[in-house]
């Protein structure tokens, strides 16, 4: 068996260990006296920067109308499967939009992959991120939770058009 | 037979052949829009654009007829090239609507913008815009910002319909459709335009939006429209019916197929009036009731009746192994009043498709033995018989008598016993005493045979309770596979019905005579062992196309 | 004093210890986890209580609703009985330590130690070293080879620990001329404490102390990566707390032995000076002593939040090698200073 070779040997103040436990303990002593990183969360809110994926929501034009045309890109692209688009037809210029729309929240996954596949810039991930349900039914959010105002949105939609 | 070089390969052809319709005989697609295998050949998209040796220019491949030693380049850097290029120009005033437009998924312009662009426009001005959503006609809407201006819905009306509804008009840039002026897209085979269409300009008005095509899936069965059984595809998702396209086959359809079978013959499959489960009626009201309840009834009424009492009429809109059931059943029985009800409509017939028997079955309902024994009552005779009271007991399968013979409905209403086979609650099932729920055409296996004789098969493209789609073999899609009991879209309603040679096998067992089968194929096994016509067949030869019988066809197919 | 009153004395006096002992165990299990935390830089449990206090009553109650499992293959008496002992020889030990100066109370006078003893720094020796029953028996009687491992383990590093601590004691004793806690106190006056008058034997005694109770860079016994939890894997509810307790408070024990050895004791350097009147003396003295402990389990805890743990070989090799001779040296070292000085 080949003999490893140290690249040098400790020396006899190494080998004591004392001087390094010291280190070690200072060190935990300094971080001691440090600010900590531990938000009180439900008393204090962590509200994530613009990058956060948190749900996915459907953007909502000022008239109170939603972007989206039901095009069921965002379904088709889902890797959970948790989106469910049914379109039809509108009056209004673009001819399609979705009656019903539904994301399960249980099974969406936040990759964001809808966001990006969107042609119609529709649905964006929201900075929502306190969701818990007592019922399977209640994780599944129609277009009346999704729909959100698309000021509420800015702050993501800038952040996406700076990196397209 | 001649041959010449494609793609360093070579390949035979018929003279007078072009080279694009060579290449497809072998399995080669050159890309195309405005050709099609069925339609005179116009040459005006330019994608089919190839290189041949010693020829100064590209040639369209849709127009040059194939030669001797010919020496032809799909895939040089001059064809691509210029193919590229006819890609661009297309696409200039392609509003690239995909998210809005239906056609997204099966568009051919899609594809080819995928394996033959450059992926990005270097035209910066704004679009044509023409006409978006006209009406074309009662089934086809149109949009002119998507059409190519291939001709092909041109060509269609001309030369296959025969009805010159459609035309061209204003020059370059601007050029759109539109039919005539006082006319309509109202001939009898308009939808096909929209199978045809490489793009989406024209689309189904039927199906507008109503589901992405990658999320349905295609089940291959036959139209019950009428007695030419064209080859479709019945399209599902969430075991709902959603449209019906047709499929190629050269000996019954070609490519197309009649707006009546596309637009009338799925929607009574999930309407709101099915038969879901076995009813009896109990104090004046029809009531659901279990499966053994039913049939325990229905026994042992039946065995309260004379022979020449009782009548038996079974369906051309079943399948042969439903009628061979009930012939069984009856001669099991010793009845002799079997028959079934004849749907023609002279009018309905054209020399395209189109035939006046309006029933997909008729040919096989009596080659199976649907007809009356000697001494027993043809269905003239069953109806006087039911009206003078000396026939006291009706069974009927899969069909609706009180509607074909309106002036009966009282009479059957006072019938002593009336059992039917019903799918949905029509006239008959509405006065019947006891209805038991039968699959329809697109919930079961079984076979047709059409009026030339051709036997062809039927594939279940709707789960019913006892079926499940992977496990029974129907097509699925991608909702299908992944879905679980807790996802709303995989939810579908599942009718509990079954087939009527099931409910007629069922019931043979309760009433003391065995006619145990456990598939529709062993069942046809039976029937090519005991009929001549359809003797050496089997659900393998039978296939996706279908296989001549030895029945007598009436006449050769009309081809175009 | 007739000997009732020194029944009621003694019974006070144990009500109390056990008391002391139960609170101050739970709570530096929340102070553990707190400090853990700020070494951290995390906050810890703050949600029961004023910024947790109540943690450790949350903590009690929960493993006392806990099911209490015991495995199919265990030995089940000597599976119930392994905590038991650990939980009592973590509380008796403590009954030799005194916390303070004798004090008189209704003209009695209470020396504030339980049993004063003149043998009693044998007794605790003898005691913990006891405690290895209860781990290696926790361990074997689980029927669960990884708590078998943690057993032999803890067997095997107590008993050579053992012995430099045993040897490190020797010349406290050289010195104080005395088995008896008390009078080991009372010979270090002043600044005269042991540990600087014997650095090598305080810091000898110091890591076998740590060796001894089973505390990181030492937890061995419990090293959860390769033993599941070492000896108390088979353990839930009670009587888990109970070895868990018992850790706390051998914890609790070592410092107070560290303190009353080394560390002068009770006694705050030169109060007697100060002419203060007996009561305040003694006030100051207990606090001194409490002081002292709580600064050594802090040191306990910290040192646990900054090290990572030994290898067994190392264990042993430092065990041997380095602890037992070292622990010789300061023999000679004390004997010598007993020669030159006469002390
Ligand atoms: S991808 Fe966008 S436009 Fe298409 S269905 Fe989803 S949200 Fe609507
Ligand atoms: S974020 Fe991902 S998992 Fe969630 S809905 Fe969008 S695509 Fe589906
Ligand atoms: S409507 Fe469709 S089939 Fe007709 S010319 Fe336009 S692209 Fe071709
Ligand atoms: S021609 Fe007959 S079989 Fe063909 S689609 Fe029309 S109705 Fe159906």
């Amino acid at each position: 068996m080949a003999v490893k070779k140290r690249e040098k040997d400790l020396t006899l103040l190494e080998k004591m260990y004392i001087p390094e436990i010291v280190k070690g303990l200072s060190l935990t002593m300094k971080n001691m006296f440090k600010p900590k990183f531990t938000m009180k969360y439900p008393e204090e809110k962590f509200i994530p920067p613009a990058s956060y994926r948190g749900r996915p929501v459907l953007v909502m034009e000022e008239n109170g109308e939603e972007r989206c045309v039901a095009c069921g890109l965002c379904s088709r692209v889902c890797p959970a499967l948790a989106i469910e688009v049914q379109a039809a037809e509108t009056e209004r210029e673009k001819e399609r939009y979705p009656v019903k729309f539904e994301i399960n929240m249980l099974r969406c996954i936040f990759c964001g992959f809808c966001e990006e596949v969107c042609p119609e810039e529709a649905i964006v991930m929201s900075k929502d991120y306190e969701l818990a349900f007592s019922h399977r039914e209640d994780a599944i959010y129609g277009k009346d939770k999704l729909l959100t105002p698309v000021i509420q949105l800015k702050d993501r939609i800038e952040f996406l058009r700076s990196y397209k | 037979m001649p041959k010449f070089v494609l793609d360093g390969k070579e390949i035979e052809f018929k003279p007078g052949q072009t080279i694009i319709q060579a290449a497809k005989d072998h399995g080669i697609t050159i890309p195309h829009f405005c050709w099609h295998e069925s339609l005179s050949v116009a040459g005006n998209c330019r994608v089919c654009l190839v290189e041949i040796e010693k020829m100064p220019k590209l040639a369209i491949a849709c127009s040059t007829t194939a030669a001797e030693g010919m020496v032809v380049y799909t895939a040089s850097e001059k064809a691509l090239g210029a193919r590229n290029a006819v890609m661009e120009f297309l696409l200039i005033n392609h509003p690239l609507d995909c998210p809005i437009c239906d056609e997204a998924g099966e568009c051919k312009l899609q594809d080819y913008a995928y394996s033959h662009s450059a992926g990005e426009s270097r035209f910066v001005e704004e679009k044509n815009h023409k006409d978006k959503r006209v009406p074309l006609g009662p089934y086809v809407m149109f949009d002119g910002d998507r059409c190519i201006s291939c001709s092909r819905c041109i060509r269609f009306c001309d030369e296959i319909a025969k009805d010159n509804e459609l035309t061209f008009v204003k020059r370059g840039d601007r050029v759109t459709i539109t039919t005539f002026p006082g006319e309509e897209l109202d001939n009898p085979y308009s939808l096909n335009v929209t199978d045809i269409c490489p793009v989406g300009a024209l689309t189904n008005r039927d199906f507008r939006f109503r589901a992405r095509v990658w999320d349905m899936s295609a089940n291959k069965t036959i139209c019950t429209g009428c007695s030419r059984g064209c080859n479709i595809e019945l399209w599902v998702r969430n075991n709902e019916i959603l449209r019906i396209t047709p499929r190629q086959n050269e000996e019954v359809n070609t490519f197309w197929m009649c707006d009546h079978g596309r637009i009338n013959t799925f929607k009574f499959v999930n309407a709101e009036d099915r038969v879901d489960g076995p009813h009896i009626r109990k104090e004046g009201k029809l009531v659901k009731v279990e499966w053994n309840e039913a049939l325990t009834q229905a026994a042992s009424k039946l065995k309260k009746f004379a022979k020449n009492e009782i009548a038996f009429i079974g369906s051309a809109f079943a399948t042969l192994e439903d009628n061979y059931l009930l012939v069984k059943f009856a001669h099991s029985l010793g009845v002799k009043n079997i028959d079934f009800i004849r749907h023609y409509i002279p009018s309905f017939a054209d020399n395209i498709l189109r035939r006046e028997d309006m029933t997909p079955n008729s040919l096989g309902a009596e080659a199976v033995g649907v007809k009356p024994s000697q001494g027993g009552l043809n269905i003239d005779g069953i109806i006087n018989g039911i009206k003078e009271k000396k026939i006291k007991a009706v069974y009927l399968i899969d069909d609706d008598i009180a509607a074909a013979f309106p002036e009966l409905e009282e009479e059957l209403a006072k019938l002593d016993l009336l059992i039917v086979n019903a799918t949905n609650i029509n006239k008959s099932a509405s006065v019947a005493d006891i209805v038991f729920p039968a699959a329809t055409y697109a919930e079961k296996n079984g076979t047709f045979v059409n009026f030339q004789g051709r036997v062809q098969r039927l594939k279940p493209a709707v789960a019913t309770v006892e079926d499940d789609r992977a496990l029974d073999g129907l097509e699925m899609s991608r909702l299908d596979k992944f879905g679980t009991k807790f996802d709303r879209w995989a939810q579908g309603h599942k009718y509990d019905a079954k087939s009527s040679w099931k409910i007629l096998s069922a019931l043979s067992i309760e009433m003391g005579f065995k006619l145990k089968f456990n598939m529709a194929e062993d069942v046809f096994s039976e029937i090519a062992k005991n009929t001549k016509a359809f003797s050496g067949l089997d659900y393998d030869v039978i296939g996706e196309l279908g296989a001549q019988s030895k029945l007598q066809p009436e006449e050769k197919i009309i081809t175009t | 004093m007739n000997i009732w009153m020194i029944l009621l004395f003694s019974l006070v006096k144990i009500f109390i210890i056990v008391n002391v002992m139960l609170i101050t165990v739970s709570y530096l299990v929340y102070f553990e986890r707190r400090v853990s935390a700020w070494a951290q830089n995390r906050l810890g449990p703050n949600r029961v209580g004023w910024e947790g206090v109540l943690q450790p009553f949350a903590d009690v109650l929960k493993l006392l609703l806990k099911e209490d499992i015991v495995p199919d293959a265990a030995n089940k008496p000597i599976h119930t009985l392994a905590p038991i002992i650990a939980l009592f020889v973590a509380f008796t030990t403590y009954a030799v330590i005194p916390f303070g100066p004798s004090i008189s109370i209704f003209g009695y006078t209470v020396p504030l130690v339980v049993a004063d003893i003149n043998i009693g720094i044998l007794y605790v020796l003898a005691l913990t070293s006891l405690g290895v029953y209860a781990i290696t028996l926790a361990g074997w009687s689980s029927g669960s080879k990884y708590s078998l491992f943690g057993g032999i383990r803890s067997s095997a590093q107590m008993i050579s620990y053992e012995i430099s601590m045993g040897f490190s004691v020797g010349g406290v004793l050289l010195l104080a001329g005395s088995l008896r806690p008390e009078a080991i106190v009372e010979a270090q006056q002043g600044w005269m404490w042991n540990a600087i008058l014997q650095p090598i034997g305080f810091i000898t005694f110091l890591v076998s102390a740590f060796a001894e109770t089973n505390r990181l860079p030492f937890d061995l016994p419990e090293a959860e990566p390769e033993l599941v939890g070492g000896y108390h894997t088979e353990y839930s509810s009670m009587k888990f707390a109970g070895f868990f307790l018992a850790e706390y408070a051998n914890m609790i024990v070592a410092s107070a032995m560290i303190v009353t050895l080394y560390l002068g004791g009770w006694r705050f350097p030169y109060l007697e000076n100060f002419g203060l009147s007996a009561g305040w003396f003694a006030i100051i003295s207990v606090i001194t002593f409490f002081v002292k402990v709580a600064a050594l389990l802090f040191f306990f805890i910290w040192v646990r939040w900054s090290l990572p743990r030994f290898r067994y070989d190392q264990l042993m090799n430092l065990g041997w090698k380095v602890m037992f001779p070292l622990s010789l040296l300061n023999i000679i070292w004390v004997a010598a200073l007993i020669m030159i000085f006469k002390i």
